[in-house]
């Protein structure tokens, strides 16, 4: 009974929580990032991190790093979350061999290509590693060009096969 | 019914003819329909012509009784047909054939079903993966093939489904997820099926999931146990994990085909690495992570196990194959499993006493460092910690990765695909998040400084336990063995080129042409109407290339794309 009436409790507090989720993702995402860093970031992206995760993040032996599957609101990443396990982890072959800089350079990247914006401060390490702000994707401040094709990459169809005669 | 008839009233011959017509698409595909598979032809899959399940049969032995294609004539043998998939990721599927209908899998759960003797496509079926991230797929998005019960294909996809297929339509049975997908589980393994049961396991030792075995009804998919592999407090092993929350994502993952054994109705079934990776956030043994475990198929029951890795800080897991077979040691007779550990060393286990018959290394061992009352202990300076980083090897690609070894009955050889590879390796920060890797560990694989090769493909007497041959190989060895009564052995290589062996001695018997891509599908062989075939899929990818440190140098070079390869001899 007891365990019930915590159960009522909570989803009603989900409940009374849920506006205030939307109405934090209507407002406009924080800026945390220089566009020069996301630009070296982007460089440094397509050397280290595309061979895995594609060249416009769409994902291929690893996981899209853009787009509304990655970055949703069911995966509930933060920044300093991410940020964390990339610096750590990633490159795969050799994690945790990249320098700060470019850990740093490549989250700015991740952030830009899920539609944050720049601004005009840097993100630092003291400032990623402490950020609880989420990481959702920003469909709406995305080319739209962008966004279609993301929506494309999510369900590759089969390269489909070329029949060869016995 | 009265097509098959020899004597036919008139009225019959239009029906006759009205049967032609609609088959005559399938004219030239089909003379026989698609035989169901029985639990009585799974228990003697060892004979049957075709190829019925992962590793041919319930032994996991890998061993064809087929001698058309023999150490005199292989070298004639041909293409017969083959046919080109495309998609430039890992293929890691064996082809499973019944009768006259051949399927394979692809990166991504595409299912083919194809004539096995003309090459035609019959029909495909794809996973709908549209709105999953793969977040927690280690290793390449790759499948490892079905399995089949009854007139069902099934097929455990990336997003913990079991796809239950009828097999002549691809037309879909059932489907039954398991468990969300993108929290820490997939499934990448072919299923096995026993005794009506639609048998799996969960990958996930590297996400922070509690990984498990799973029967499902193969003909409903209504779920009949669940096993996990760490188990919660209050269970047998339960004192090997600190207390607390950590056996949540205890890992254990269960991502192999396991074996059976009917004599003694037990379920073989390997326990993969504990998760984080870094031993030192969960003090004890860990069971039942890098463990062989011994179920009761009916109830997932666990009957007995053998942990071939206590305290794994080293991504070791313990899910290569248990396979089953017999052999005489100092004189003795013994029932017994055979395993090629990643951590180096062969175990050979005795299946009536549980104990450990003998172990030999079969590559660069420092982690395992021996034995003691038959079971292993490890060296602490080869563990690493937040402060220390150690060298080790193998590294956690192995010794050996998931490519299935083969045991010959006839030469009583054990033929163990092999790496040569050391690591790096040092604790790190970590946190467990559902979606991401969670190791607490960074790492480099490195060469082995006492190889100069990265692999091999290596010979052992199971009665003796010494080696006999060994094939080195600059590239690392990425496919498994099949060895059939032709006294051959087959196993392809990341050259691109399917090389069949000598069983006795490991010359080179014939070198297929060079494929279209690097080879880490392991070779199946099967019988059509008195022709011996061996079949191969070609396509690159999977692990190697991804973690593979250093050693992804040797194999930067490889092309992509599948392609299935289907060969025989001409006559
Ligand atoms: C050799 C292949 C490879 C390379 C190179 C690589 N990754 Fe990954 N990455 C993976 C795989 C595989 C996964 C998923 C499995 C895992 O996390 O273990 C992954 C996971 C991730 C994730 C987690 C995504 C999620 O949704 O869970 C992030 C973030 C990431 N990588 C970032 C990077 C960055 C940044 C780089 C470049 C510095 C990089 N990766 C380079 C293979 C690679």
């Amino acid at each position: 009974m007891a365990g019930r009436l915590l159960q009522a409790f909570l989803s009603a507090a989900l409940l009374a929580a849920l506006p205030v989720q939307r109405g934090k993702a209507a407002s406009p995402p924080p800026a945390l990032y220089t566009q020069s860093q996301a630009r070296q970031g982007a460089s440094t992206f397509e050397g280290k991190c595309a061979s895995c995760h594609g060249h416009h993040l769409e994902g291929g032996v690893g996981p899209a790093l853009e787009g509304p599957v990655f970055a949703s609101a069911k995966s509930g990443f933060t920044i300093q979350q991410i940020y964390e396990f990339l610096s750590v982890e990633m490159p795969a072959y050799a994690p945790g061999s990249l320098s700060r800089t470019q850990y740093l350079d490549i989250t700015a990247f991740l952030l830009q290509q899920n539609g944050y914006p720049a601004g005009s401060r840097a993100l630092t390490d003291r400032i990623a590693s402490a950020s609880t702000v989420p990481l959702l994707f920003q469909a709406a401040l995305k080319a739209p060009a962008k966004v279609a094709k993301s929506r494309a990459h999510a369900g590759r169809p089969l390269d489909m096969p070329k029949t060869n005669a016995p | 019914m009265t097509r098959f008839q020899p004597f036919l009233p008139r009225r019959s011959l239009w029906r006759l003819a009205l049967w032609a017509l609609l088959l005559a698409p399938l004219a030239g595909a089909f003379a026989a329909g698609y035989p169901a598979v029985t639990n009585a032809r799974l228990a003697h899959a060892a004979t049957d012509n075709g190829w019925l399940m992962f590793l041919r049969d319930y032994t996991g032995d890998s061993y064809a009784p087929f001698r058309q294609i023999n150490s005199r004539n292989v070298a004639d043998l041909k293409l017969a047909w083959d046919y080109d998939i495309g998609m430039k990721r890992g293929f890691e599927a064996s082809p499973i054939v019944n009768g006259r209908y051949l399927f394979v899998t692809t990166p991504k759960d595409h299912l083919l079903a194809f004539d096995a003797v003309t090459g035609k496509v019959l029909w495909t079926y794809q996973e709908n993966l549209t709105g999953v991230g793969l977040k927690t797929v280690c290793c390449d998005v790759v499948n490892r093939g079905v399995a089949l019960y009854g007139n069902n294909v099934y097929m455990a996809t990336l997003d913990n489904y079991v796809v239950a297929l009828d097999a002549k339509t691809g037309k879909v049975v059932w489907r039954r997820q398991i468990k969300p997908a993108d929290v820490g589980y997939a499934m990448t393994l072919a299923p096995l099926t026993v005794q009506g049961m639609v048998i799996v396991g969960t990958s996930g030792g590297e996400y922070g999931a509690r990984d498990f075995v799973v029967a499902l009804d193969a003909k409903t998919g209504r779920e009949i146990w669940r096993q996990y592999t760490v188990p919660s407090p209050g269970q047998p092993g339960s004192d090997t994990w600190p207390k607390g929350g950590i056996y949540q994502h205890g890992g254990g993952s269960a991502w192999l085909t396991g074996t059976f054994d009917p004599a003694s109705d037990t379920l073989f079934w390997g326990g993969g690495n504990p998760g984080p990776w870094l031993a030192t956030l969960r003090p004890g043994k860990n069971l039942f992570t890098d463990s062989l475990q011994a179920f009761d198929p009916r109830t997932g029951k666990r009957k007995w196990y053998y942990q071939y890795t206590p305290h794994d800080s080293w991504d070791y897991d313990g899910v290569n194959t248990p396979m089953i077979t017999s052999l005489t040691y100092h004189g003795r007779r013994y029932q017994a499993i055979v395993h090629a550990d990643r951590n180096g060393w062969l175990y050979v286990i005795d299946r009536d006493t549980h104990k450990l018959i003998y172990a030999v290394p079969f590559a660069h061992t420092m982690s395992v460092a021996g034995f003691r009352d038959g079971l292993p202990y490890t060296d602490d300076a080869a563990r690493p910690t937040i402060k220390k980083q150690i060298f080790t090897c193998p590294s956690f690609l192995g010794g050996k990765n998931w490519w299935p070894a083969s045991v010959d009955p006839a030469t009583h050889m054990v033929y163990v695909p092999t790496i040569h590879t050391c690591m790096t390796m040092k604790g790190a920060p970590t946190f467990y998040k559902p979606g991401l890797a969670y190791l607490g560990e960074t790492f480099k694989v490195v060469h082995d400084p006492n190889d100069s090769n990265w692999g091999a493909l290596q010979a052992f007497d199971l009665d003796t336990g010494k080696r006999v041959w060994d094939h080195e190989s600059a590239r690392p060895w990425d496919d498994g063995a099949m060895s059939t009564a032709g006294g051959l052995v087959f196993s392809g290589t990341e050259g691109g080129h399917l090389l069949a062996f000598d069983a006795h001695t490991g010359a080179v018997l014939w070198r297929s042409p060079k494929l279209s891509s690097g080879i880490i599908a392991p070779p199946v062989t099967y019988r059509v109407d008195g022709t011996q075939y061996v079949a191969i899929l070609a396509g690159y990818g999977g692990a190697t290339p991804i973690w593979g440190g250093e050693m992804v140098k040797a194999v930067a070079d490889v092309p992509r794309g599948g392609h299935l390869y289907v060969f025989s001899l001409k006559r």
